[in-house]
């Protein structure tokens, strides 16, 4: 039952809150480039406009195309279910970490389906920068994860998502270096500036979604901002649980209070850094994923 | 002095095959050879004298002279001399040695003189269409004296498509236009791309032909010009009427007052201040950092409206005519100015030192797109595009027009010969444009805003001029005629040689430099395409159906 109204909440809050914060984002946005800025709200109207459009089938393969637009949001919204958002995650005794970082990694493959089932010149440029993004930063990700569970000796997940990186002591070196790499790539992680290469409107016309319109571009974009929630509760849970032990109202409040704050963070910086280049991207991704691993022998030898 | 010398140097070389000589300013030559010899003659100015190519023009001369003209024009710039070496041809089958293998910024100015006049460029290393629509039929020249102006040709087909070169071996095609998000205007570039790199690519424009050269001579008359002229370009409108109006001047031999040379200064730099912070926002945006982009275009938007009060319009001023201008800056439209200058030079010393530190913006911008002093000397490259590779030109000091020679500016160069030089030297150049205004400002005389004209123009007159326009050169060629209007007029935009340079400048590069680099020349197209021919009317004249569009878009389903 628990587990049930559990998932119901965050479900539920993922899908109210995502267009929410999508609108602080362009809000915020908007202000640091002296504009007014399209009001809060916008974000579902959005939505509402293009799931209201005519369904239009195009692309080379319209079934894996259609297949790949559901797929993103039902994937997250799975993961948001692993996710401790205030309370215990509700699936927490039907999965593990390994569950999680497979899940994740199955979010960019999603774009990837996208892009082939298009077929377009620009889709597969863009589904080719995904590609190359993904393999170098998914394991970053996940050597966070493991890190968690090497330090816990568990891959359970409420064990895990529970501020882990920092160890028994609650200040591990390697903990806080981790957090700053995760800092550092964040961005990455939600696609959002200087790491929105794959989707660059003005190299690849948005790339791998080229050749969405509509119900399906909906459910892209709502995947979109449902990723910026979700990443940010991960990172939350992973790196900043403090007060998640507090009786509930509290807690829940005060993880989406850091939830905002993420959003916010990623916001700034978004409004403030010009695109990288996919090599520099690459090379910028890889150094992390060298460190990551240096940081992560660390912690399995108790640093 | 210096022009003296010029034409001794090629009367020793040449003899006989220079067959006459005008001189009609102090900085002007005109030089009428024999067209057999145009070949060693441009080679021998091009390469031995350094003169800088700067276009060739054909011309229907048949009515007057009974033959067709081809004109190439360069430009000595330190001794701040425009040349236009002059072949007259047959005027049936016209003929002329391409120069193109020697000078490959020619390569486009033969292509068109092929096409609109039907004078072939004998060698050219890449006769294919330029300008004409696809459809239209062989051995039609829209710009020969004896076709109207709104004619449509018999067998004009608007199904024909452009038939592209072969891709090479292992590369893929990414069409890049006619319509992309960094695409203000229509062109067509088709870029070979083998994995992010790009190999090579062939370029489709003059898609928004709108025939003004060929109306200037058929419909307008010469006060009318002006105005259609600034419509050239929605940028550098101002550059376009301003220096019609210089051409025009200096073939009828028309002396300007003072107070309209002033006048005509100020509006060129206030353009220029509304441009370059355009560009750069929009290099800000083209490498994703919107940020600045948007703070730029607030920056300049003051600009706009200091224009409006000026001239009724925040583009588009409507300030030139043959002998003057039309608006006058009252003292509280001064005042207006100088405050409006002394917040945006604020405002832009914190823009340009937010961009100069900013190492994403240098990441993306340094050894992208490089076009070397001596691609610029080949390809005839202007403007900041020049100036950022080290080659000192600026038409504003080597060319003097208005009152630029009354007031005192650096010449910003670079030495990267890259976007991030270019940035550089656009953002360095809003600094000397106010002050360029400020100088006006002081030294602008009283007086009459028009000269008096009181006689007919002379006729069959050529008068050229280079303005400094924010991308480079605009040259104009003016050759007066009778009934009120010129004979002929060209306009080359900078943009029309920069973009020559750019397959060159793309080579080898990844796919996500490619806008960053056409951007980094500030493409004009509308002002590469101003060209003549007419054809509204039938090309475009096809109106889909939305049953139509939506059969298309779903050609593909299942």
């Amino acid at each position: 039952m628990n587990m049930i109204v559990g998932g119901a909440v965050n479900i539920g809050m993922v899908l109210v809150l995502a267009p929410f914060f999508q609108g602080v984002l362009r809000k915020v946005t908007a202000r640091i480039q002296s504009r007014q800025g399209p009001p809060v709200k916008q974000p579902y109207l959005d939505l509402l406009k293009l799931l209201g459009k005519e369904d239009i089938e195009s692309g080379e393969a319209p079934v894996l195309q259609r297949f790949a637009a559901y797929l993103p949001l039902a994937v997250l919204l799975t993961v948001a279910c692993l996710v401790p958002m205030g309370f215990q995650a509700p699936l927490n005794s039907s999965g593990d970490a390994i569950l999680l970082v497979l899940l994740l990694t199955l979010c960019g493959i999603c774009t990837l389906l996208a892009g082939l089932a298009s077929g377009s010149t620009y889709s597969l440029i863009g589904i080719n920068r995904e590609m190359m993004c993904m393999m170098t930063l998914e394991p970053l990700f996940a050597v966070a994860i493991v890190m968690g569970a090497i330090q816990k000796g568990s891959l359970r997940l409420d064990e895990v998502l529970s501020g882990a990186v920092y160890g028994p002591t609650g200040f591990a070196l390697s903990g806080i270096a981790m957090l700053v790499i995760m800092l550092l790539a964040f961005q990455a992680f939600v696609g959002r500036a200087p790491f929105d290469i794959s989707e660059a409107e003005t190299e690849i016309m948005e790339g791998a979604l080229i050749e969405y319109s509509g119900p399906k571009l909906a459910l892209f974009h709502y995947a979109g901002m449902a990723k910026l929630v979700v990443y940010s509760a991960l990172f939350v849970a992973l790196f900043l649980p403090w007060g998640s032990q507090l009786p509930l109202p509290v807690s829940f409040i005060l993880f989406w209070a850091k939830v905002l704050v993420m959003v916010l963070l990623v916001t700034t910086v978004a409004a403030t850094h010009a695109r990288y280049r996919i090599d520099q991207a690459i090379r910028y991704f890889a150094i992390m994923l060298v460190v990551s691993l240096v940081t992560l022998a660390a912690a399995s030898y108790g640093f | 002095m210096a022009i003296s010398k010029k034409i001794q140097q090629l009367k020793d070389k040449f003899g006989p095959a220079i067959q006459q000589v005008d001189i009609p300013g102090d900085n002007r030559l005109i030089i009428y050879i024999d067209p057999a010899s145009v070949k060693p003659i441009c080679q021998y100015l091009f390469r031995d004298m350094n003169g800088r190519y700067v276009i060739s023009i054909g011309c229907d001369d048949r009515p007057y002279s009974g033959k067709f003209q081809v004109l190439h024009n360069f430009a000595f710039d330190p001794d701040k001399i425009l040349c236009s070496i002059i072949s007259r041809l047959s005027g049936d089958k016209p003929k002329i040695d391409s120069i193109s293998g020697i000078i490959p910024g020619a390569n486009w100015a033969e292509r068109e003189i092929k096409d609109m006049f039907g004078i072939e460029p004998v060698g050219h290393p890449y006769p294919k269409r330029l300008v004409l629509p696809d459809g239209w039929p062989e051995g039609h020249h829209p710009l020969r004296k004896d076709v109207p102006w709104n004619e449509v040709p018999e067998g004009f087909d608007e199904t024909r498509e452009f038939s592209f070169d072969e891709t090479p071996e292992g590369c893929t095609v990414v069409p890049f236009g006619p319509f992309h998000p960094t695409l203000d205007e229509p062109e067509h570039f088709r870029l070979y791309v083998d994995g992010e790199f790009v190999r090579g690519c062939e370029y489709r424009g003059f898609m928004v032909h709108r025939g003004l050269e060929k109306l200037s001579e058929t419909v307008l008359g010469y006060n009318d010009v002006p105005m259609m002229a600034e419509r050239v370009c929605g940028i550098c409108g101002c550059v376009h009427s301003v220096a019609y109006c210089q051409a025009v001047e200096a073939g009828a031999g028309i002396q300007v007052p003072a107070r309209a040379e002033y006048m005509r200064t100020i509006m060129l730099e206030i353009e220029r201040l509304h441009s370059h912070p355009m560009w750069v926002g929009l290099a800000c945006h083209l490498v994703g950092f919107d940020t600045l982009f948007m703070q730029a275009w607030r920056i300049r938007e003051p600009i706009m409206w200091l224009a409006e009060k000026i001239t009724g319009n925040r583009k588009t001023y409507g300030l030139s005519l043959v002998g003057g201008v039309r608006w006058d800056l009252t003292p509280e439209l001064k005042a207006e100015t100088r405050s409006v200058l002394d917040k945006l030079e604020s405002e832009w010393i914190a823009v340009v030192s937010a961009v100069s530190k900013d190492k994403n913006i240098m990441a993306r911008t340094r050894g992208v797109g490089i076009a070397d002093k001596a691609l610029c000397k080949e390809m005839g490259l202007v403007g900041p595009v020049a100036r950022a590779a080290g080659v000192d030109i600026d038409c504003r000091r080597d060319h003097p027009y208005a009152a630029y020679d009354k007031l005192d500016f650096k010449v910003i160069i670079s030495d990267t010969a890259d976007v991030w030089g270019r940035l550089i030297v656009r953002m360095n150049e809003v600094f000397e444009s106010i002050k360029i205004i400020r100088q006006a400002l002081d030294k602008m005389p009283e007086g009459p805003l028009m000269a008096e004209i009181t006689e007919e123009l002379p006729a069959g007159r050529l008068g050229m001029t280079s303005v400094e326009a924010p991308r480079g050169e605009s040259h104009h060629i003016v050759i007066t005629g009778d009934d009120n209007r010129p004979r002929r007029w060209r306009v080359r935009a900078p943009t029309y040689q920069n973009l020559q340079g750019i397959p060159a400048m793309i080579k080898d590069q990844r796919l996500a430099d490619m806008q960053i680099s056409l951007g980094g020349i500030d493409p004009c197209m509308s002002c590469t395409d101003r060209m003549e021919t007419i054809d509204i009317r039938t090309g475009a004249k096809k109106v889909w159906t939305k049953a139509e569009l939506l059969s298309l878009s779903r050609v593909n389903k299942g």
